[in-house]
């Protein structure tokens, strides 16, 4: 311990958050109290100490204190925690030594008071280790007791309300219960990104019988705006984007990657298999277009073809990639530490890191995209969600006339051709029966197939190309790389494997991609189920259980409620992995359900931790887009297909990109198109919409998995004065003229549409007010109103008076700025 | 001071600034630092946050798609004897070369066909070419490095690299680490302006990385400055609204937060009001940012003629100016056109065109104002080139790669040693020098630096040092890991500082 190495404080990490034990939970406890040390000592370790006595020490006779074996080492006579004494433990007296102490003087990182007493009562108590609680598998515990009514009471919320009074005391409760409008208003933002539709709220607050609120969710849920609005978070994730990124930044041909995984929530396909598809879908036996679409998911890493790059070096940088970005995405895990070095703070060696790489290393693609649209290998699908369906539609045709075809045991093949029939595809299977030559051609089916048959070939004519993954035949030797460096390989090749404290592969499964799919979904794997469950968690309540839902390691932030989560990721697993069940779930605890005004009668947690109060936050770029246009009537319910192009101040791509790009020029969608959900905006990697970006949403080069919600001047700017923000305000105020007849009812129309209720008091006085301003200002000023009306493309509607139209716009713009409209609350 | 310290302090200050907006202090007290969201420069330390700042802001000048060292200020003049002939193998020393002229049979030296004169500095002297011939003339200015490098040889990494410290997109640039560290000085404009300069050679690209967040809150990415349309994004009102019109709204607009604050109590939409406003604010401060017709003729003498064109280099110049005058601390001017494979006289000469005036005016005007022992004037690409030609080889014209290995850039003003130059090339401006002449291979490492060398850590570094700000400690959590610009290396170049 008092050989503290230089060479240790490289990888430096440094900065000061000494405060996680103030947030989570008092330490002062009594001598007696029985240390947990995944969640209290651990995190001090690994802030603390292991900088220089973690996993990556340098030398052997480093101590090391991230293990029992390392720490309870026979040193000279000393031992840093001493079994047989633990009084006596060495760490005990260095971390109070005031002349020699640990950590030295001169270290950025200090222990508290409250960490030195944690530390000392742990070694006292045997310095027992235990592995850091998310390499350990979820155990089901169940919903700690709270007194009274347990039986009937939701499970989420006895989670919720236990930890309440454990946190706040006795008296803090969860709030009461939101209106029912507002409510309304939540669920459908939260599983659609739109508000209720007027009837369709009318007659969810008309129906008062207990399961009108189940059903108002089965509604939403069934609804493809569903689809839509779950996808996007796993955009973010995944890093979805119509360019390649790096350099000239050209068009990518990707997006039926976009639209299958749109499909895929829409029909709930089980998570795990969403997960296996998007790895290995290529590798299943008898793979499907579907299954093979969804590989889109492994090329999803910017690429280059920049003149005069080393193709070796990008070899290496995409892999890095996307071993970094499953490290993310499923595992919560940062490895980008591991490229260069032994983890400094997780248990992840360098080599793990490479041979999680591995998996990654022998896919067909060239390392250079070569500024392709169509960067192969790639295939072709549906170029939209109409193809999509009815080419589903055909297929299940198609097994029908199959079926049919077995049924009739007419199968006039001689017996030794019976393997090669098994061999063919369906679709091959199809064209045999449809030959008109082939064997079938007298069968009563083959009238049938040869529709069919041209059936499918004029869907196909709606396909287009979709960039997918491939194996090589031979698997690329894969080499750990010195400093990360990729001419710079070492040792023998590594087999593809996982980190050992995550579990290890089962013996029979396959050295591939499928092999570490399967590993992932299985109930053996402590972090992908977890990590999944809380990123639903914070898509529904705001924020995460684990507040850093990118980092499960040692260095996260540790679960507010442990067990709930742990609890919820085993019913994610034992529901078959149905995201419908957790969100209903969700969405009706009463922790969801509760109002969500800040609590003046309990101020001690402003940060919502311990869910006192329902989600409230700013919503998402697209979903302030989208509310806007779906209000105003504009929104194109057009599903899939190439990104869209609305507005956007003319060059703004060009003054950035290169002559030789594709994507220099922004030329704006005309007509429908430009009225597309947000989902579906062109996602140009370097210079995303700037609507999106200023609301946060990421530029996609990256995996997000948290937005950040800032609060600029720029986004007031964006918010009054953007063209399409201006012409749907101009259309709604249209729609408010036609639709209702005086002007109280018109302001109660769109607050109905934008807040789910009628307005305030002093919201209709307020609005009231700047109506009679604007319609007197206008009306002695014909001429602004025409200009006003004319923003955009969309013509007025010229039976309406312009100076009242105008007038409502203006209210109408104003109104959607407003925290009203801007906020899930 | 520990940063323990400065963090509670910014918490302490966060929590005081934030309790005036309506939640009990006690509530605040919990807000401990998941909420901190950036810090903010301190009076007492001249805007800086770990020691006291010597430049209170920063103007970077960046020359994308990587300027010649060699035609412009590194000096060669041996290179004339060896004119076409190959590059001796102990220069060359193994250096990855991109796969431009990996192929290419020889490796000809290609001296530059520029003259040089040297320029009186605090020195014995500052050799530029002809190119740069009024940027030569505030010679004592200037802090020359001949001795910057990097690893990529390859623009969109390269770049990445300078301007975030990483050579795959994801992490914060250095203005939006500057915005996180440093916050703003002007209520009512952006902290941190991006200005794209018109270039007769638009080429290689430019990302929104550059000047992006990262993994910071948002709010800290740079915000464009443009000559085309709105100056910033949606700064105008609709047609037909006036400036009138607009207050109305948004005192509806504050009466319809402040209702919906009453029922949440939530302090993020007083917030919003506030922003609102400051918007407002914008939209009257930018128009006459932008206004250039209250500056003298004596400024149009000074930066020339094309300063009156929107968008020139000249013209973000002086604009630069005019937001540093109005508090703005953070403002980085690209100009594209520097990838000079084929025809660099054509190109550099246009180049140089646009930018040596402006440099030479830049550097004087904040100098008679008073204002550039203050700001930080940064000049620079993210390589250099090749002292060996690229494709056919004339006395006339040629042609150079990208060279990572030895480049030059120089910085000015806010606390920077006037006058001298810093490190020095070999005689084929390949590798970095040692005094007597003969190549050094620097690597750059945590614990090691080489004197005489400047890795782009290191500049990047010295950037934040000079702005009051240790690059070691102004981090921010991610992924479990507290990330910084410079990674895991960089060191403070301080022979370089006064």
């Amino acid at each position: 311990m008092r050989s503290q190495t230089l060479a240790a404080q490289r990888c430096l990490a440094r900065g000061t958050f000494a405060f996680l034990a103030l947030t989570l939970g008092s330490p002062q406890q009594s001598e007696a109290k029985e240390v947990d040390f995944a969640r209290e000592v651990l995190p001090i370790l690994s802030n603390k100490c292991f900088v220089c006595h973690g996993p990556d020490a340098k030398k052997e006779d480093d101590l090391r204190l991230d293990s029992y074996q390392g720490a309870t080492e026979d040193r000279d006579g000393l031992r840093a925690i001493d079994p047989d004494n633990p009084e006596d433990s060495e760490l005990i007296l260095r971390i109070h030594d005031a002349d020699d102490p640990m950590p030295p003087k001169d270290a950025d990182k200090q222990l508290t008071s409250d960490e030195r007493e944690i530390l000392s009562r742990w070694a006292k108590q045997g310095g027992k280790y235990a592995k850091h609680w998310s390499f350990v598998t979820p155990v089901r515990k169940n919903p700690s007791a709270v007194p009274e009514d347990t039986k009937t009471e939701h499970p989420i919320d006895r989670f919720v309300k236990a930890k309440l009074i454990e946190k706040l005391g006795e008296k803090a409760d969860l709030a009461t219960m939101s209106d029912r409008a507002t409510l309304a208003r939540r669920a459908a933002l939260t599983l659609t990104g739109l508000p209720p539709d007027p009837a369709v709220l009318a007659s969810f607050l008309s129906d008062e019988t207990t399961t009108a609120y189940p059903r108002y969710l089965e509604t939403l849920m069934e609804s493809p705006r569903y689809g839509e609005h779950q996808a996007r978070y796993w955009l973010d994730a995944v890093r979805y984007g119509d360019t390649h990124g790096l350099h000239l930044d050209n068009k990518r041909g990707i997006y039926p990657y976009r639209d299958w995984v749109v499909r895929a929530f829409n029909k709930n396909l089980p998570l795990d298999e969403f997960i296996i598809w998007q790895l290995a879908g290529d590798l299943l036996p008898e793979a499907t277009l579907e299954q093979k679409v969804a590989t889109g998911f492994v090329r999803m890493n910017p690429s280059t073809a920049e003149g005069g790059a080393i193709p070796a070096e990008f070899q290496c940088k995409n892999n890095f990639d996307r071993t970094e970005t499953i490290g993310t995405v499923l595992l919560g895990m940062t490895m980008s530490c591991a490229r260069c070095h032994t983890h400094k703070y997780d248990p992840i060696t360098q080599t793990e890191y490479y041979q999680l790489l591995a998996f990654f290393n022998s896919t067909s693609e060239s390392p250079m995209d070569g500024n392709k649209y169509e960067y192969g290998p790639v295939m072709k699908a549906p170029a939209d969600q109409v193809a999509w369906n009815e080419w589903e539609h055909l297929t299940s045709q198609n097994e029908a006339l199959l079926k049919e075809l077995a049924a009739l045991k007419a199968i006039p093949i001689a017996d030794t051709e019976k393997p090669q029939w098994k061999e063919l595809s369906r679709r091959e299977q199809l064209n045999r029966v449809a030959d008109p030559k082939g064997p079938f051609k007298e069968s009563a089916l083959h009238p049938k197939a040869t529709e069919l048959k041209t059936l499918f070939a004029e869907s196909e004519k709606r396909f287009t190309s979709t960039l997918v993954a491939q194996e090589l035949g031979e698997p690329r030797p894969t080499q750990v790389l010195v400093r990360g460096e990729y001419n710079q390989p070492t040792g023998d090749p590594v087999e593809p494997g996982i980190p050992s404290v995550m579990g290890s592969l089962p013996a029979d499964a396959p050295l591939n991609r499928l092999g570490l799919a399967q590993w992932l979904v299985s109930p053996e794997n402590p972090l992908v189920a977890r990590v999944l469950v809380n990123r639903i968690w914070q898509r529904v309540y705001g924020d995460a259980i684990v507040r850093s839902p990118e980092d499960f390691g040692l260095q996260g932030k540790q679960p507010t409620h442990p067990e709930l989560l742990d609890w919820l990721a085993l019913e994610l697993q034992e529901s078959e992995w149905n995201l419908r069940h957790i969100l209903r779930l969700m969405l009706t605890s009463q922790t969801f359900m509760q109002q969500s005004n800040q609590r003046a009668d309990l101020p001690e947690d402003p940060e919502n931790l311990w869910y006192a109060r329902g989600p409230s936050y700013r919503l998402d770029a697209e979903v302030i887009r989208d509310m806007s246009l779906w209000s105003s009537g504009l929104l194109d319910d057009h599903m899939g297909g190439e990104g869209v192009k609305p507005y956007q101040p003319a060059g703004l791509w060009k003054a950035l990109m290169h002559p030789g790009s594709n994507t220099k020029n922004y030329v704006a969608d005309k007509g429908s198109k430009a009225y597309r959900r947000s989902l579906y905006v062109y996602w140009k990697r370097t210079s995303p919409h700037p609507m999106m970006t200023l609301f946060d949403a990421p530029d996609r080069e990256s995996s997000c998995v948290r937005r950040s919600r800032t609060n600029t001047s720029l986004q007031s700017l964006g918010l009054l004065n953007e063209t399409q923000r201006v012409e749907m305000a101009r259309k709604l105020a249209e729609r408010l003229v036609t639709e209702a007849t005086d002007d109280d009812s018109r302001m109660d129309l769109l607050f109905t549409l934008v807040a789910s209720r009628p307005p305030r008091d002093a919201e209709r006085t307020a609005c009231d007010h700047l109506l009679e301003q604007m319609l007197h200002r206008y009306r002695s000023s014909e001429d602004d109103a025409l200009a006003l009306l004319s923003t955009g493309e969309i013509a007025r509607n010229p039976d309406l008076e312009p100076a009242e139209v105008a007038a409502w716009t203006q209210i109408s713009i104003t109104v959607l700025a407003s925290d009203i409209a801007l906020l899930l609350n | 001071m520990e940063h323990h310290d400065y963090q509670l302090s910014m918490t302490r200050r966060q929590l005081f600034g934030r309790s005036a907006l309506g939640l009990g202090t006690a509530a605040m007290a919990q807000m401990l630092p998941s909420e901190l969201q950036s810090a903010q420069g301190r009076a007492d330390l001249n805007g800086g946050i770990h020691h006291k700042a010597t430049a209170k802001r920063v103007i970077y000048l960046f020359m994308s798609g990587g300027p010649s060292h060699i035609d412009t200020w590194d000096y060669k003049p041996k290179m004339r004897d060896m004119f076409g002939q190959d590059l001796p193998e102990h220069i060359r020393d193994g250096q990855r070369v991109t796969g431009m002229t990996a192929g290419q049979k020889t490796h000809p030296v290609c001296p530059s066909k520029y003259e040089f004169t040297k320029h009186p500095n605090n020195e014995d002297g500052l050799w530029a070419s002809e190119l740069l011939s009024k940027t030569g003339k505030v010679a004592k200015e200037l802090c020359v490095v001949n001795s910057t490098f990097t690893e990529a040889i390859n623009h969109d990494p390269a770049i990445t690299y300078i301007q975030t410290g990483s050579q795959i997109p994801g992490r914060p640039s250095l203005g939006a680490w500057l915005s996180y560290g440093l916050g703003t000085m002007n209520e009512d404009l952006p902290g941190y302006i991006v200005m794209h300069a018109k270039t007769s050679f638009p080429e290689q690209s430019l990302f929104n990385r550059l000047w992006g967040p990262g993994f910071l809150p948002a709010e800290h990415q740079g915000v464009l400055l443009r000559s085309e349309g709105d100056p910033v994004l949606y700064l105008s009102n609709p047609k037909g609204t006036s400036r009138k019109d607009r207050r109305a709204q948004l005192d509806t607009l504050a009466a319809l937060n402040r209702s919906q604050h009453e029922q949440s109590l939530d302090p993020q939409t007083l917030a919003r009001i506030k922003q609102h406003e400051m918007a407002f604010r914008m939209q009257a401060s930018v128009p006459e940012l932008m206004d250039l017709t209250t500056e003298s003729d004596k400024t149009f003498e000074l930066y020339g003629e094309e300063a009156r064109k929107a968008g020139t280099f000249a013209a973000c110049c002086l604009n630069a100016r005019r937001l540093a005058e109005r508090g703005v601390r953070n403002i980085q001017i690209f100009h594209r056109g520097w990838d000079a494979h084929g025809s660099l006289p054509r190109e550099h000469e246009s180049q140089c065109r646009d930018i040596d005036q402006a440099c030479y005016a830049l550097i004087t005007d904040l100098k008679q104002r008073g204002m550039l022992d203050e700001t930080l004037v940064v000049w620079g690409g993210e390589f250099g080139r090749t002292s060996y030609c690229q494709g056919g080889l004339t006395k006339e014209n040629y042609g150079r790669d990208h060279h990572p290995r030895c480049f030059t850039t120089w910085m000015a003003g806010g606390g920077v040693k006037p006058g001298i130059t810093y490190g020095r090339s070999d005689d084929y401006g390949y590798n970095i020098a040692n005094p007597d002449g003969t190549p050094m291979r620097p690597k750059p490492e945590m614990e090691k630096w080489t004197p005489g060398t400047m890795h782009i850590h290191d500049r990047n570094a010295t950037i934040l040092h000079l702005l009051g700000i240790d690059h070691r400690r102004l981090t921010y959590r991610y992924q479990g890991r507290d990330f910084r610009l410079t990674d895991i290396d960089g060191h403070v170049i301080k022979d370089i500082i006064s």
